[in-house]
């Protein structure tokens, strides 16, 4: 199946050739040909991708197409393969990732045009994409994970893709070292699984296999720390602190990695690792009960954040908590549902932020908008209609993904999740309203002469908008008439959990009502004159500085380190290894000049060691030679 | 074919000594120094090309040399010698590229010796002649940075010299002490090594017998307690020592433990394990957070080389397949970074006059191609995945792991370790405002690009398709192993 | 005659001598000591060689005595040069070799 190997090879070598062309000069304006080679290659793989799935649709349900590249490593048991596979989960993924990620590359021709660095844009781009379908299509956990160190690495790249303020330099770094604390966890369990397999093989089909082999002790270990890489990835608590400052990077980098793409990985491997979870319930637990408390905890932030794009990193996180929920609590296919509504209405949501922010003349804070309703129709349509989803508003695609995962933790029993997960959707309705209310209605200063939108960066809304009307009908089930072709479709290893229609109903009910009232109560206080926060309350100053969990890290973790460094040299390598060496220098020229003294240039002494050495060679020679 | 490796030692010194006796004129010094490097590298490539992987030692040669005392010449190659070989072949070529415009001729002149005597230590299997190399190959550093410098380098080039000598200084002793005892069990003179590994000794001897040894691998590596000579020697030394001193010579502590104290003391290893193991993985986490104040570029990278050699060492003891082709691999791929990387701190030394940050900044806007060189050679040595680095701290991983999941988990910390200075090194130099030193900042030409690219590509291909190596190496490596685990005897 | 009386008194003469040359700064004292050693020294070999009638003892005495002579001679020319370029009789004076303070 080489269409495979295609889809993931055509976007590294179209970034290599937007890298090459770019570097050999890189003043030249070349916009046709950067904008060119930079959609078509995703949209081609995105073409095969489609192709792919649709013969998947018609093969068998547990039909895996392969295709493999070359040999990567062999060496002793190990012996891995740069190779793909896709197989029901991966196809899902691939689906929607192709799709939003050309749809999100035309937006950034639109939104990036006329900037200097253009070509270098879309090349990392491109890298991208390769990289997250190198993730996606991993037939074992290390490509995979070369993959997800890469994408991590374009994450760095594009976030700090205005590199000449340091302040963008630095949420940069943040974004990739907190990545690979997660890394330091997520290379640790790989290693621990290999060795607890050794010998088996090493591709996903092998360890699912094989698994019963491994030593059982190991796998609740193994299956922590797996989420601690996902932690990191998928911004959740406590290794989240990077995705607010990653907003720094371009608009069209938010929509693409930071909603989309990149941060579902983590939960794609929780559910690519199913068969794992599935032998420790107690870890996935731990996992539903992170993802709530992320929810909660993002959802409250949000409330008070007054950046555009903030709100909605913070909105990310905490859908990103939900699908941490679902697949946690062995709903693998909500959870998975989820990613793919979530992709679809949150790229849509951050491009329209974008829009607006561009039409606004690169404004980003909401107190400064408002009353756009009429001067932004289409953008103010598109994210009317993304906004209704994300809230869980029914027909639209939010709402039978959330209503899924809720009704998975009702049914499994973990009723505090379940509380957490729909007073979150009520704070979720309320927020996101109170962004669109706050931009679009209300008064506002707009008689400010709006940027024209180009046709790139609206078509694509149009289209997103669409996909998140529509999309949730894929995955209505049984208990509304539907029979959830999504579920049926992804064949996930879902732990059986079984719900009565009438609690169906009284749950979705509730989730309606929920999304409702946060709806209205965000109406009123907001869509006519809306009052910034002011630190008032304890509360409200806590929140809004996000309680202080950035100061709290620089305290714990950043100062120690530098202090550490700053010890190591001045006191222990100076004072106590250097002063070991000078010390021995010190006592060695000591000892020389208490000899030196004998050497005083006096005849009369000298005439003294004479003698002295005189008398003690005749005393030997008598005494020990002589035998006196 | 049997004559390859003394040639591949020899061409340089003799080109050095006839430039040198016939008062050659700088043009002539400089043609002989390139040829001499290139015939060497051509060399190498006929020795890889005619290189049995199945095969133990290669291409050996023994000549008698002062028979009174059983010294031969005896050198030969194996899979870990070859892929040192190869580095510093390929090294020296780039090395010279970059001094092309270099007027004083004792430079060329250090450097042509310099490659004759790691190209003996490597291959040199007669204990004596490795003693020899082993101190040829120390003068010319001494030399390049006690003469040629920057900063205090007279006391940091002395300091070099003195500490290093105190460590071949118990080796030799040690090595007299074995060939003695050669001769009063057999009543014939050897300085062979597998010769001399089958001699046996009660533990307690053997213990400092291996303490001479290993105190001057550890001094070169260098493992912590023994390391003060390294930072200030690195911030002192003109580019090409301080490439030479990272790539190679550090690399050749790791050589001498694998060779002779694996060689000649594979059971008191055990005795020594838990220690080295300690220090390295001190070691790895010590240097790395020293590194992170650090104010000089070529310090932080003396560091960060520390900080990795660390992690090469704990590969070796763990004494298990993945730990030894990870260390070998990473031998090879930390080699390329840390050249890269110093030599482009030596471009951006030559453009500011300073290495110290603080001085620097904003580079990537006036010289977008210098950055992204830069970049990648940092990035490589943080262990980037497509680069060779990853599969080598991969393999170690692994091999730390199954030796003990303590010493796997802190051997996992080096993913974090090297970011932590790295990053932000980057951008304090390359990103963010321009600095004092960077207000004109040429971006990088034709001639510098090519020095780099080699470095670049092979970074790449180890990274992206490590099964074109490693099938060189498995099978040495897996037979070395099966020896040591026969000797030791199963002893954990 | 016993020997003994003998030795004892060039015993006692060597000593003599060997302190004067060791504890006088005196250039013309330490010249002094050192002849009154080479007395004793000779007295020791005309005992021996009356005690055991070998006329070898006496010859290197009559020998000696002229070296003694012409070592006189030279020691006292060195001792004039010394003193014309430093004015000086005293041992001590002429430390040239001596550690200097700087070099360590």
């Amino acid at each position: 199946m080489n269409s495979l190997s295609a889809i993931v090879l055509i976007p590294f070598f179209s970034a290599l050739l937007l890298g090459i062309v770019y570097l050999a000069n890189p003043s030249k304006d070349r916009f046709y040909f950067y904008a060119g080679v930079g959609v078509l290659a995703p949209l081609i793989s995105t073409l095969l991708a489609l192709m792919v799935g649709w013969d998947m649709m018609h093969q068998a349900q547990d039909t895996v197409f392969h295709s493999r590249l070359f040999e990567w490593v062999n060496l002793g048991e190990m012996d891995i393969s740069v190779a793909f596979m896709v197989d029901r989960l991966s196809v899902v993924m691939l689906s929607f990732i192709t799709f939003v990620g050309t749809v999100i590359h035309v937006y950034a021709v639109g939104y990036m045009k006329g900037d200097p660095g253009f070509g270098k844009f879309m090349s990392y781009f491109n890298l991208f994409m390769g990289s997250m379908l190198l993730l996606i299509l991993a037939d074992n956990p290390i490509i995979m994970f070369i993959g997800w160190e890469l994408v991590g690495l374009c994450s760095y790249l594009l976030i700090g893709f205005y590199y000449k303020d340091p302040a963008n330099v630095k949420a940069a770094n943040k974004a990739f070292i907190l990545n690979r604390v997660g890394d330091f966890g997520f290379i640790m369990a790989l290693a621990l699984l290999f060795l607890a397999l050794e010998g088996n093989g090493y591709t996903f089909a092998a360890i699912e296999a094989n698994l019963s082999l491994a030593d059982l002790s190991l796998l609740p270990l193994i299956g922590i720390l797996l989420f601690v890489g996902a932690m990191g990835k998928s911004a959740q608590i406590p290794l989240y602190v990077w995705l607010p400052d990653a907003m720094a990077g371009p608009t069209p980098v938010s929509a693409l990695i930071h909603a989309a793409t990149m941060v579902t990985a983590g939960v794609y491997m929780v559910a690519r690792f199913a068969f794992l979870y599935n032998e420790i319930p107690q870890v996935g637990e731990f996992i539903a009960i992170i993802g709530a408390a992320t929810a909660l905890f993002a959802a409250l932030i949000a409330i008070y954040q007054d950046d555009i794009k903030k709100i909605l990193a913070y909105s990310t996180m905490s859908q990103l908590g939900y699908m941490f929920m679902a697949v946690g609590l062995g709903a693998y296919s909500s959870g998975i549902f989820h990613v793919f509504t979530h992709a679809f209405f949150k790229a849509l949501l951050f491009m329209g932020a974008g829009a607006v922010i561009i039409a606004l003349h690169h404004e980003q804070n909401i107190f400064k908008m408002g009353g756009l309703r009429k001067h932004l129709k289409l953008v103010y349509i598109t994210m009317f209609i993304a906004t209704l989803a994300i809230s869980g508003i029914p027909p639209f695609a939010g709402f039978f993904s959330k209503d899924a995962i809720l009704a998975a933790a009702f049914a499994s029993e973990h009723y505090v999740i379940w509380g957490v997960g729909t007073v979150t959707a009520l704070l979720t309705a309320f927020y996101m309203f109170r962004m669109l209310f706050i931009v679009f209605f209300a008064n506002g200063d707009n008689e400010t002469r709006l940027e024209l939108l180009p046709k790139t960066i609206t078509y694509p809304l149009v289209i997103l908008a669409f996909g998140s009307a529509t999309l949730g009908l894929l995955g209505v089930n049984e208990a509304y008439g539907g029979s959830n072709l999504f579920s049926t479709f992804a064949a996930l290893p879902d732990r059986g959990l079984h719900l009565s229609h009438s609690s169906e109903y009284m749950l979705g009910a509730l989730n309606v009502l929920m999304g409702l009232i946060g709806m209205g109560l965000a109406y009123n206080l907001f869509a006519v004159n809306p009052a910034e926060p002011t630190g008032d309350s304890l509360w409200q100053r806590l929140v809004i500085n996000k309680f202080y969990v950035d100061e709290i890290y620089e305290a714990l973790f950043v100062q120690p380190l530098l202090q550490m460094s700053l010890f190591f040299d001045k006191v222990i390598d100076q004072k106590l290894f250097d002063g070991l060496i000078s010390s021995t220098v010190y006592g060695y020229r000591y000892a020389g000049s208490l000899f030196a003294q004998l050497q005083n240039g006096k005849v009369r002494y000298y005439a003294l060691y004479i003698m002295v050495g005189v008398a003690m060679t005749s005393l030997f020679m008598l005494t020990v030679i002589g035998g006196l | 074919m049997e004559q390859i490796l003394s040639n591949i030692i020899f061409v340089p010194l003799l080109t050095a000594l006839i430039l040198g006796l016939s008062s050659a004129s700088l043009r002539w010094i400089r043609l002989g120094a390139a040829a001499s490097s290139l015939i060497v590298m051509a060399l190498v490539i006929v020795a890889i090309l005619n290189f049995d992987p199945s095969g133990g030692m290669q291409f050996v040669r023994i000549a008698p040399w002062i028979q009174n005392y059983g010294i031969t010449y005896y050198v030969g190659v194996d899979a870990l010698s070859l892929v040192i070989l190869v580095l510093i072949s390929l090294l020296m070529p780039i090395l010279y590229a970059y001094i092309w415009k270099e007027e004083r001729k004792g430079y060329w002149f250090n450097m042509m010796i310099l490659q004759t005597g790691i190209t003996g230590a490597v291959l040199a299997l007669d204990m004596v002649l490795f003693y020899l190399f082993w101190e040829t190959m120390l003068l010319p550093i001494f030399i390049l940075i006690g003469r040629y410098g920057n900063g205090a380098f007279r006391y940091n080039a002395m300091r070099l010299l003195l500490m290093t000598i105190l460590g071949s200084m118990t080796m030799l002793f040690s090595i007299l002490y074995l060939g003695y005892t050669y001769f009063e069990t057999t009543g014939s003179w050897s300085f062979a090594i597998n010769d001399l590994s089958g001699l046996d000794f009660n533990p307690q001897t053997s213990i400092w017998l291996a303490a001479g040894f290993l105190l001057a691998f550890a001094i070169k590596i260098p493992l912590v307690g023994f390391h003060t000579w390294m930072a200030p020697a690195y911030g002192s030394s003109p580019t090409p020592a301080v490439v030479i001193l990272s790539a190679i010579m550090a690399k050749l502590g790791v050589y001498g433990l694998w060779r002779f104290g694996y060689g000649l003391f594979e059971t008191t290893l055990v005795y020594y394990a838990p220690t080295i193991v300690g220090l390295a993985i001190i070691g790895l986490i010590f240097y790395a957070i020293h590194a992170i104040m650090e104010p000089n570029l070529r310090r932080m990278f003396a560091y960060s080389s520390g900080s990795h050699l660390s992690l090469i060492a704990l590969g070796i003891i763990v004494t298990n397949i993945y730990g030894w082709g990870g260390s070998i691999y990473f031998i090879a791929t930390h080699a390329l970074a840390s050249a890269g990387i110093f030599l482009m701190i030596g471009l951006l030394y030559k453009r500011t006059k300073s290495v110290t940050i603080d001085d620097l900044g904003g580079i990537a806007a006036m010289a977008p191609r210098f950055a992204f060189f830069f970049v990648f050679f940092a990035l490589s040595i943080a262990g980037l995945p497509g680069t060779g680095g990853f599969v080598a701290e991969l393999l170690i991983i692994i091999g730390a792991f199954k030796a003990n999941l303590w010493i796997g988990v802190l051997a996992a910390t080096t993913m974090i370790s090297a970011m932590l200075y790295i990053f932000w090194m980057l951008q304090r130099t390359v990103f963010g405002p321009a600095g004092s030193h960077t207000e004109a900042f040429a971006d990088l030409d034709g001639r510098e690009m090519g020095m780099l690219i080699p470095l670049v590509l092979l970074l790449l291909i180890t990274g992206i398709a490590p099964s074109l190596f490693v099938p060189y190496l498995e099978p040495q490596i897996e037979g070395a192993l099966a020896e040591v685990m026969r000797a030791i005897g199963g002893i954990q | 005659m016993t020997p003994e009386p003998f030795f004892m008194l060039a015993t006692l003469l060597f000593s003599i001598g060997l302190i004067g040359l060791i504890s006088r700064r005196n250039l013309f004292v330490v010249y002094m000591s050192i002849e009154l050693m080479l007395s004793s020294v000779n007295l020791v070999l005309i005992t021996f060689s009356r005690l055991r009638d070998d006329m070898g003892g006496s010859v290197m005495v009559l020998l000696l005595l002229a070296v003694i002579a012409a070592e006189a001679a030279l020691f006292l020319a060195m001792i004039i040069q010394l003193v014309r370029s430093r004015r000086s009789v005293d041992s001590d004076d002429f430390a040239q070799l001596r550690q200097t303070k700087e070099s360590v």
